[in-house]
């Protein structure tokens, strides 16, 4: 469903990421592994041109049923990235104006009240009706991220993007959002593609796994393969993540 | 004198008051907590947010008086006790003064605390060394430093009052997984060469496993497992406990997870 072929990212004239070659399919959950600082938020953004222009730089291309997503439109990508690649990103509290109540933002996705409540309730909110009337501020980051999780499944997106969604997030919650975004790619033509650092998690929700080390972007491999690689590249980053992680 | 801490039957209210009917209502935080703590110990407190923990600590330091029940702490130095026991606060980068030379506050510590030191330079060499702090940040000021760098500063302020028993809050948010390590090991370090008593406050079993030998789960302000860390990770009794453990490994079915909504934050 999206082909990318990045040749490289710029920031200022340095390169961030090179060579970026992946296609993702429907069904599947695909993880980027990588550590702070690896350029993993920064590729992801770039898949539909949310980078700043004015210092970064994009060759390549993004396609999307044939349709190449660098070389469209601002009032396009927007329109898109409201209906079929919807993302969430990092600080779950802060993605929302915080002077606004959350009415607002389930008004903006234009679904009727009901389904709003369906879907807040089975993201297991105790009292989906009183979070309405409630301002951001008043969440804490699990029930945050809950909502933007909540809110991205409103419009019903065909592709996920998600950029450290288990950072400042226990378990438990961790745990639900494992489950339902399991539940979300069993759907027909829907697909999560994800960054994260957290190994155990990763292991548990993707289909495939690849990782982000100095620029480059490894093959796609399913857990077991990736966790059980031979491969020392492989082998030698997930030692150094694990020093850091253990 | 084996035990440094036996609390009976503790509670704490706090008043929420109405702003505009001027009502006010009692909201219990803390119910019938009570336990003993052996002196020279690591005992570990952990529950989700709003359990009560942080104020059980508070209570512990005498930072605010609990509502009813008995909190003894067991001193050895009798001079010391009234700071005999110390807290660490969780935002410790905050109450490190930014304008102030870390070195001079140590040692308003030391002299604020009365104690007879002798060699008052090589007391505080020696508190230095054993939070791992660099010389050449001894002369700095608060702003100075990183986080990390102003809650060890923060804990030397603390250790310099030879307090008998440490309360740790949360000493393990926003820190990588590598520094909480380094911090674990810090800990264990401390109780060792100073002799003290540690709680450690936190909501990450992991990392309490590593350094605790006791842990205390709290549920909606009430004690809900206690025991040894073995004990307590390998059969726990509480569905709670079992559900905190579980969720530890996401291995978490959708069923369970409902039955614990009011769990999740």
């Amino acid at each position: 469903m999206l082909d990318v072929k990045i040749d490289h990212i710029l920031l200022n004239g340095s390169e961030i990421v090179k060579n970026i070659r992946f296609s993702l399919k429907q069904k599947m959950i695909y993880t980027i592994l990588g550590r702070n600082g690896s350029g993993k938020s920064t590729l992801i953004k770039a898949l539909t041109g949310l980078l700043n222009s004015g210092v970064y730089s994009v060759n390549g291309k993004v396609l999307l049923q044939n349709n190449d997503l660098l070389s469209c439109s601002s009032d396009y990508l927007i329109r898109l990235r409201s209906s079929q690649i919807k993302y969430v990103f990092q600080d779950p509290v802060n993605s929302f104006d915080h002077l606004k109540k959350l009415k607002y933002y389930f008004k903006k996705t234009g679904k009727p009240e009901e389904d709003v409540l369906k879907l807040l309730g089975e993201f297991l909110f105790e009292e989906p009706a009183k979070i309405f009337s409630m301002y951001p501020y008043e969440l804490s980051g699990g029930m945050a991220q809950r909502l933007n999780f909540v809110l991205a499944f409103l419009s019903s997106p065909d592709l996920l993007i998600l950029d450290e969604p288990t950072s400042g997030i226990d378990n438990a919650v961790s745990n639900l959002l494992l489950l339902k975004l399991k539940s979300f790619v069993c759907q027909e033509s829907k697909s999560v593609l994800l960054v994260t650092q957290d190994l155990n998690w990763a292991a548990k929700v993707s289909s495939k796994i690849a990782f982000l080390e100095n620029g480059t972007l490894s093959d796609f491999r399913t857990p077991e393969e990736f966790f059980n690689s031979s491969d020392n590249l492989v082998k030698s980053f997930l030692t150094s993540l694990q020093m850091i992680k253990k | 004198m084996k035990n440094i801490l036996n609390i009976t039957g503790l509670c704490c209210d706090v008043e929420i008051k109405d702003s505009v009917f001027g009502k006010s209502k009692k909201k219990r935080i803390l119910n019938n907590i009570s336990f003993s703590f052996e002196r020279g110990k690591i005992l570990g407190i952990s529950g989700k947010s709003g359990s009560g923990k942080t104020t059980l600590a508070k209570c512990i330091c005498g930072v605010i008086p609990p509502s009813s029940g008995k909190i003894k702490i067991e001193v050895t130095n009798p001079e010391s006790k009234s700071r005999s026991a110390q807290l660490l606060f969780q935002n410790s980068s905050d109450i490190v003064n930014p304008y102030r030379k870390i070195y001079r506050m140590v040692e308003e510590a030391i002299d604020y605390s009365s104690q007879k030191i002798e060699d008052r330079e090589n007391e505080i060499k020696e508190i230095f060394e054993t939070i791992n702090f660099p010389s050449h940040l001894w002369h700095k000021r608060g702003f100075q430093l990183s986080g990390g760098e102003q809650q060890r500063a923060a804990l030397a302020r603390i250790l310099a009052v030879r307090p008998e028993l440490l309360v740790l809050d949360e000493p393990f948010s926003a820190q990588d997984v590598e520094s909480q390590l380094n911090l674990v090991n810090l800990f264990l370090k401390i109780k060792e060469k100073l002799n003290v008593s540690i709680i450690c406050i936190s909501h990450d079993l992991k990392i309490l496993r590593k350094l605790c030998d006791e842990i205390i789960i709290l549920f909606k302000g009430e004690i809900v497992e206690k025991g040894t860390t073995e004990k307590v990770f390998s059969n726990p009794t509480h569905p709670y406990t079992k559900f905190l453990l579980k969720s530890e490994n996401y291995d978490l079915s959708y069923e369970e997870l409902q039955l614990h909504k009011e769990a999740l934050e």
